[in-house]
């Protein structure tokens, strides 16, 4: 009996191993683009939220926001 | 409920500074509270269950190396090992998810979780599912897949509950009142959307009893279906939530941001889109394509990248502060347990390379492997974390560091000498298989003797286990005792933040204004939109797991139309179908594979390597993962039925240092010829062609014939009488059917059908 990579092998799949290789060079490259590109300002404050939360009656982050409402 | 969430404005003592910015005084600020209460109740589950699904990893530790251990019929290796994995996956593992996940997502989202009822609903179904899992297993109600093992009406209730803590936990996204989401978020995220993804579509099965059900899938399909759920299962339920507790409170307990938030980005996206294809490394040498096969390869070992850029992100947070390693219990469990992600995440890769693979499948090194990963990272990352918490839920001082210091070392020595005996006993084995003598002959052609070689090593791992769980057991002691000098009423603190406005992007903390309605675009909605809106977000990463998905499923429904029908292979009589339903309940796929790899030490042992088209009936399928004992693949034929009697009744009968459990009650116990027939119509609704079997009462009628033929050929061989109504006679039945059919093959002309002579 044939073996079942014949027939796989048959059906023209075998271009899915380069597809999704491809795939995943085009994510990694747009990901690593975008994470190096990004505002290091933000990143720190970013890396810092986990600690900020600890005291209470400390709104951090929320004054920033109130550039917009025209502190 | 209560309503948490009163607005109110706030005086002069919102004059603050950070980072050297001063700041007015703000108005519009919200109180709330955090719900720790819910985090009190996971946290002691998680130990609870934890204790519970060690000890069972401790029993059927002991049964492997005192087989008399294995008490029939609910206490055996075979109905004992399901319930130790799903105890110490679901039950621990699972609820230190739960606690870690409630404490910071209420935290980094500034906001009580969307709802406490849904809190509550989501904790006690959780544990109801967990009891029920504890009482059915032991029953032998399984589905034989591995991590999946509960059947169907459980499954539905996993898929309920799961529900209900996305929507509590995206809820509380949509109402949170910080801009960003930190990454811990996002493997959440991650772990959550993809675990339903995979619970759903492995689980699919067509119930014909109440707590019995037939997979829609069957033999390389099924196969392909619960490794591509096996591996994420690893991979989104202990390996993505815990990397998201790790961002969070290894930060916490170093008193320092992570190393690097860039390279947590690039860890998030290379690893949620990686982990996905790497499925097929599970079925390397069996019926799987090459191509396939090669491609699960590659991106396993890929994987060993973005997954030890984790690990060096964790480890490195701890930059300028390894002095307080010294000092800090907390700490050490996180160094170890990062270091143990860092090493299962170095041997998987190196684990899914086919030459490595075919030493290590089926043998103890997996186990090993595995126990690297649940000993040393999930489970030394769930103790940090809880003694991280402990002050904090109990408002008081740690009851004993000293104690805990303890527990570090017991733990880590046990994890030492369980890793290193049962590296050895597969290193061994694996070996102990593939050797030939000098005349070309296998050099261990017993199968029993590969198994008592390992007896030492054995003996080592339950020893490494219970000092795991000696640790366990002062993790408790501690606990108990900070619980018990928690204050009468425990103080609730009120936090105040501004709620977020809408969709309107403004400017973070420290960043300039952008200026311009192109750079705000370029700044602020490219870069950080995908964070913000979390909604965009989950569909980003829903499609990652999608697409690798349908890449590494695809080819399975491209095989099912193309599986090489092999002409003699025919569905089970009903009275096999039977023996199967026991094999199953026993859980005899836990310890004997059916499965032979085209390897010439294998072929020698076993007989004919396994091919596809043989498969073709088998929902599910019983590939097996684990040689405890020998392949049966080709059993058929190979002893009279009398033999098989005698060796399930008492294997030491037989072999006498066997160490398989014996099923006396087999021998006792009645066949239900009635569930016959329900079992049968199942199958055929499943598209098996049963033919006349499916007409009322026709299957009953026909497994009684083959019982009673079965049970006279017993007594003509000098076997017990009357046993035409056993559930022996079935299970005989069923073993003496393997590999029966391909060897019924005649020549290739007539033999394979598909399409090519």
């Amino acid at each position: 009996m044939k073996s079942i990579a014949d027939v796989v092998g048959a059906s023209g799949l075998a271009g899915y191993a380069e597809v999704a290789l491809l795939l995943f060079f085009l994510v990694f490259v747009v990901v690593g683009v975008r994470a190096l590109t990004t505002d290091r300002a933000f990143i720190d404050r970013a890396a810092n939220l986990p600690l900020e939360d600890e005291s209470p009656q400390s709104p951090l982050s929320s004054s920033t926001r109130d550039h917009g409402r025209g502190e | 409920m209560t309503s948490p969430d009163v607005p109110s404005t706030v005086g002069p003592r919102n004059e603050f500074s950070l980072a050297g910015v001063s700041r007015a005084p703000v108005s519009g600020l919200e109180s709330f509270t955090y719900d720790d209460g819910i985090v009190r109740s996971f946290m002691l589950a998680t130990f609870v269950w934890g204790l519970v699904g060690m000890l069972v990893g401790l029993l059927i530790a002991l049964q492997l190396a005192v087989p008399t251990l294995s008490v029939a019929p609910y206490l055996t290796f075979g109905r004992l090992r399901p319930l130790h994995t799903n105890a110490v996956i679901f039950a621990f593992a699972g609820n230190a998810f739960f606690t870690g996940c409630y404490y910071s997502t209420q935290r980094l989202c500034k906001a009580r979780m969307f709802s406490d009822w849904l809190s509550k609903f989501h904790f006690w179904g959780w544990q109801a599912i967990i009891v029920s899992a504890a009482i059915t297993l032991p029953l032998g109600f399984t589905q034989a897949k591995e991590y999946a093992e509960l059947e169907w009406p459980i499954d539905i209730a996993i898929a309920v509950v799961w529900v209900v803590f996305a929507i509590n936990f995206f809820g509380t996204l949509a109402k949170r009142r910080e801009r960003h989401l930190y990454v811990a978020l996002w493997f959440y995220i991650a772990s959550i959307v993809t675990v339903a993804i995979l619970h759903i579509f492995n689980n699919l099965s067509l119930p014909v009893g109440p707590f019995k059900s037939y997979s829609i899938y069957a033999g390389v399909q099924d196969a392909f279906m619960q490794w591509w759920y096996g591996h994420n299962a690893v991979a989104f339920f202990l390996t993505t939530p815990f990397l998201g507790l790790m961002y969070y409170f290894m930060p916490k307990a170093a008193e320092r941001p992570v190393y690097s938030y860039k390279l947590s980005i690039l860890h998030f996206w290379s690893l949620v889109f990686m982990y996905i294809w790497a499925g097929p490394h599970h079925l390397h040498y069996t019926a799987l394509p090459e191509w396939a096969s090669t491609l699960g390869m590659i991106f396993s070992v890929m994987l060993w990248m973005p997954s030890w850029g984790g690990m060096i992100n964790g480890l490195l947070t701890l930059r300028g502060a390894w002095h307080k390693v010294v000092e800090e219990p907390v700490l050490k469990f996180f160094v170890v347990a990062v270091t143990a992600y860092g090493m299962a995440t170095f041997e998987g890769p190196m684990l899914s390379i086919k030459s490595v693979n075919a030493l290590a499948h089926y043998t103890d090194w997996i186990i090993a492997h595995v126990h690297t990963g649940a000993l040393g990272w999930n489970g030394f990352l769930t103790f940090g974390m809880i003694y991280w918490l402990m002050p904090r839920l109990f408002q008081t001082k740690l009851y004993s560091k000293k104690l805990a210091e303890l527990h570090f070392w017991v733990a880590s020595f046990g994890i030492l000498l369980y890793v290193v005996a049962i590296y050895s006993a597969g290193v061994t084995q694996g070996l102990m298989w593939r050797a030939f003598d000098t005349t070309g002959r296998l050099a261990y052609p017993d199968f029993i003797e590969t198994v008592l070689k390992l007896m030492p090593m054995y003996w080592m791992r339950a020893v490494g286990g219970s000092l795991y769980i000696v640790g366990m057991f002062l993790l408790g002691w501690n606990m108990l005792m900070t619980w018990r000098s928690r204050p009468a009423v425990y103080e609730e603190q009120t936090f105040q933040a501004a709620p977020l406005e809408g969709r309107v992007v403004v400017a973070e903390h420290g960043e300039k204004v952008p200026q311009g309605v192109l750079q705000t675009f370029v700044v602020l909605a490219w870069h950080r939109a995908w964070e913000r809106r979390w909604l965009f977000f989950t569909v980003m990463t829903t499609l990652a797991v999608i697409v690798a998905s349908l890449f590494e499923i695809l080819p399975t429904f491209l095989i099912r139309s193309n599986v090489p029908t092999i002409a003699s292979v025919k569905p089970y009589t009903p009275l096999e179908l039977a023996g199967r339903d026991y094999y199953i309940r026993e859980g005899c796929f836990n310890c004997h594979s059916q499965m032979i790899r085209p390897f010439r030490h294998e072929t020698e042992r076993y007989g004919e390597y396994s091919k596809p088209g043989e498969f073709v009936y088998d929902h599910p399928f019983l590939w097996g993962s684990r040689r405890i004992g020998p392949d049966l693949a080709r059993e058929g034929g190979k002893y009279p039925d009398l033999w098989h009697v005698r060796h399930l009744a008492d294997p030491r009968s037989i072999t006498a240092r066997s160490i398989m459990p014996a099923y006396p009650h087999l021998l006792t116990d009645n066949i239900d010829f009635d569930a016959i027939q329900k079992h049968v119509d199942g199958m055929a609704m499943l598209g098996v062609p049963y033919g006349d079997a499916v007409r009322a009462g026709n299957a009953s009628r026909m497994a009684r014939e083959q019982a009673k033929q079965i049970a006279v050929g017993i007594v003509q061989q000098g076997g017990p009488a009357g046993l035409e109504t056993k559930e022996i006679v079935a299970l005989t039945a069923y073993l003496q059917r393997l590999g029966h059919d391909i060897k019924q093959i005649a020549p290739p002309a007539q033999s394979a059908a598909g399409g090519r002579p």
